[in-house]
C-alpha cells in the first residue's frame, strides 16, 4: 500500500524519517570489538614493570591500607596456591597486556553484553547491557565482579561491584577490599580506546582512584581470550615450608626508600590523601632532588637485553655492569 | 555422606575467600639497580604461564651451592622469540645475568641474559629478547 503525503506536512516528515534512518540505534552506538594493544609509553612505570616497594605516591590510601601494603612481600606471588589466582576486574589498567573485547547478542541480534579479557589469569569481565539490576550486596563475589553498562553518547559507561579482595594496585601490595566499586568509561576514538576507571573503596581508599589508560587497535595483537596458568615450585625454599613471605610492622626495609631516593617527605611516598592536592607541591619546593644516576626506567630495566635505546640520554645509568659472578662481586 | 559435603563447602569457602593476585612488579620483586651473574648446571626448566622459571645449581656469594630460581617470560612471549619447552635441558651448563631478588634468602633472579657455552645458544642480547 502506498502512502501519499500531501500539503505542508510532507517536507518536515520526510526530513524526520531521513534523520531517523541515519541515526544510530540507542545502544551499541560504537563498535568496540577487537584486539586492543597496550601502549606502554603511557605511564610506563605503572603499565610495564611496576613500582618500588613502598611507593604509594599519587594514590590516596588510609592507614589500614598503608599497614597492609607495608606488610606485603612480593614473593607471596610465588606461593603455589597464589600463583594462578585470577586478577580483579580492571587490573589491566596497571598491567602491560592489552585487552580483547567482543560482544554477545540475543536471538534478535541485539547486544546484551560486552566481554573483556585477553590475559593470563584475567577472568572475563561481562558488561551487561540489558538493564538487569546489580544483585544483593550479599551475593557471591567472584573474580570478574558484576558489571552493568549503558551508552552515554559515544561512551560506554559501566559500574562494577561484587569484586573480590585483592592485592593489586601498582603491584606493590596496596590492597583492595570486596566493598570496592568501579565506575568505568570506555570511549573509542578511531583506532584508540580510552578506558577510565574511578574506583572507590570504603575500606582502603581515602580518595577515589582515577586511572586513564589508552589502548590501540591491533589486529595482529592477537590478545587471547584466555590463557592457562600452571602452579609450580617457583621458589624452592617456599615449597612445603609453610612460610608466607611478609614484613612485620615497622620492619619493612623499603619503607623509606622512595623518600630517601628522591628527597621527598615520607608522607608523599606513603600516599596520604593531602599529597594528592596541588597545595602539597609547596611542601616539595626546594626539597626534591633527582637522583644522580638513573637505575631503571630510563636505561636500566632493559639495559642489557633487547638492545633498547636509552630514552633519557642525559641521565647516566646506574648499571652495575656484568662480568662478575655473585661470589666475585660479594653481593 | 555428610563429610564430603562439609569438605566441599570448606574448600569452596576457602577458594571464594582467596584474594585476587597481581602481575609481578619487577621493581618490587627484584633489586633492579644491581646485576649479578651465576654459572651452574640447570636442574629444571619450567616453561609455563604466567612466567617461566629456570632452576640452576650455582654458588652464592659465600661459595655455597644454592638452587637459584630465575624468572623468565611466559610461554607466549618466549614462544614468539623461538624458545620452547625443549630449548633447555637438565644438565645444561648455563651462565645467567640479571637483577637479584630483594630477599637474599629466596635465591631468585630475573632473567636478563642467558648463555649456554656448549653450543653458544643465547638469549637476551638481541633486539626484542625481553619479557614483561
Amino acid at each position: 500500500m502506498a502512502i501519499t503525503l500531501r500539503g505542508g506536512h510532507a517536507r518536515p516528515l520526510l526530513i524526520l524519517f531521513a534523520l531517523l534512518a541515519f541515526s544510530a540505534p540507542a545502544f551499541a552506538q560504537i563498535d568496540i570489538t577487537g584486539s586492543w594493544g597496550s601502549r606502554l609509553h603511557e605511564d610506563w612505570m605503572e603499565r610495564c614493570c611496576g613500582r618500588d616497594l613502598g611507593d604509594y605516591t599519587g594514590i590516596g590510601i588510609n592507614d589500614e591500607a598503608r599497614a597492609k601494603a607495608l606488610s606485603w612481600d612480593a614473593s607471596q606471588n610465588s606461593l603455589r596456591e597464589r600463583q594462578c589466582l585470577l586478577f580483579s576486574p580492571w587490573t589491566g589498567q596497571f598491567q602491560p597486556q592489552g585487552v580483547r573485547i567482543w560482544s554477545e547478542v540475543d536471538a534478535a541480534g541485539e547486544i546484551v553484553a560486552w566481554k573483556l579479557s585477553g590475559n593470563i589469569q584475567k577472568d572475563v569481565v561481562t558488561i551487561w547491557m540489558d538493564g538487569r539490576p546489580h544483585p544483593s550486596p550479599n551475593a557471591f563475589h567472584d573474580f570478574s565482579g558484576f558489571t552493568t553498562g549503558r551508552w552515554e553518547g559515544d561512551t560506554l559507561v559501566a559500574q562494577t561491584t561484587h569484586m573480590k579482595t585483592a592485592i593489586l594496585r601498582r603491584s606493590n601490595g596496596i590492597p583492595k577490599s570486596d566493598l570496592a566499586t568501579a565506575a568505568v568509561y570506555i570511549t573509542r576514538h578511531d583506532d584508540l580506546l580510552t578506558i577510565v576507571t574511578i574506583e572507590e573503596d570504603p575500606v582502603y581508599l581515602a580518595e577515589p582512584l582515577f586511572i586513564s589508560r589508552t589502548y590501540q587497535l591491533d589486529p595482529r595483537g592477537n590478545q587471547g581470550f584466555w590463557e592457562p596458568c600452571w602452579a609450580v615450585t617457583e621458589i624452592p625454599r617456599l615449597e612445603g615450608s609453610g612460610i608466607v613471605p611478609n614484613y612485620l610492622p615497622g620492619e619493612n626495609p623499603n619503607r623509606t626508600y622512595i623518600a630517601e631516593t628522591y628527597a621527598i617527605p615520607q608522607e608523599a611516598a606513603m600516599g596520604y590523601a593531602e599529597t594528592l592536592y596541588p597545595e602539597f607541591r609547596k611542601k616539595l619546593r626546594g626539597m626534591y632532588k633527582a637522583p644522580d644516576a638513573c637505575g631503571r626506567y630510563c636505561c636500566g630495566w632493559l639495559p642489557v637485553g633487547g638492545g633498547s635505546v636509552n630514552p633519557a640520554p642525559t641521565l647516566s645509568c646506574n648499571d652495575t655492569g656484568e662480568g662478575k659472578t655473585v661470589a666475585e662481586s660479594g653481593k | 555422606m555428610k563429610r564430603p559435603l562439609v569438605v566441599a563447602l570448606a574448600v569452596g569457602l576457602l577458594w571464594c575467600g582467596a584474594a585476587a593476585r597481581a602481575h609481578h612488579s619487577f621493581a618490587a620483586t627484584y633489586d633492579e639497580t644491581k646485576t649479578i651473574k651465576i654459572e651452574g648446571k640447570l636442574v629444571q626448566f619450567l616453561f609455563r604461564n604466567p612466567h617461566s622459571f629456570v632452576h640452576v645449581m650455582a654458588p652464592d656469594d659465600k661459595g655455597q651451592m644454592q638452587r637459584w630460581a630465575v624468572e623468565w617470560g611466559g610461554t607466549g612471549v618466549l614462544g614468539a622469540q623461538g624458545v620452547n619447552r625443549e630449548t633447555l635441558k637438565p644438565g645444561d651448563v648455563v651462565i645467567i645475568t640479571g637483577p637479584p631478588g630483594r630477599n637474599p634468602a629466596d635465591f631468585r633472579m630475573r632473567m636478563v641474559t642467558l648463555l649456554r657455552p656448549s653450543d653458544g645458544f643465547g638469549w637476551g642480547t638481541k633486539a626484542g629478547e625481553t619479557f614483561d
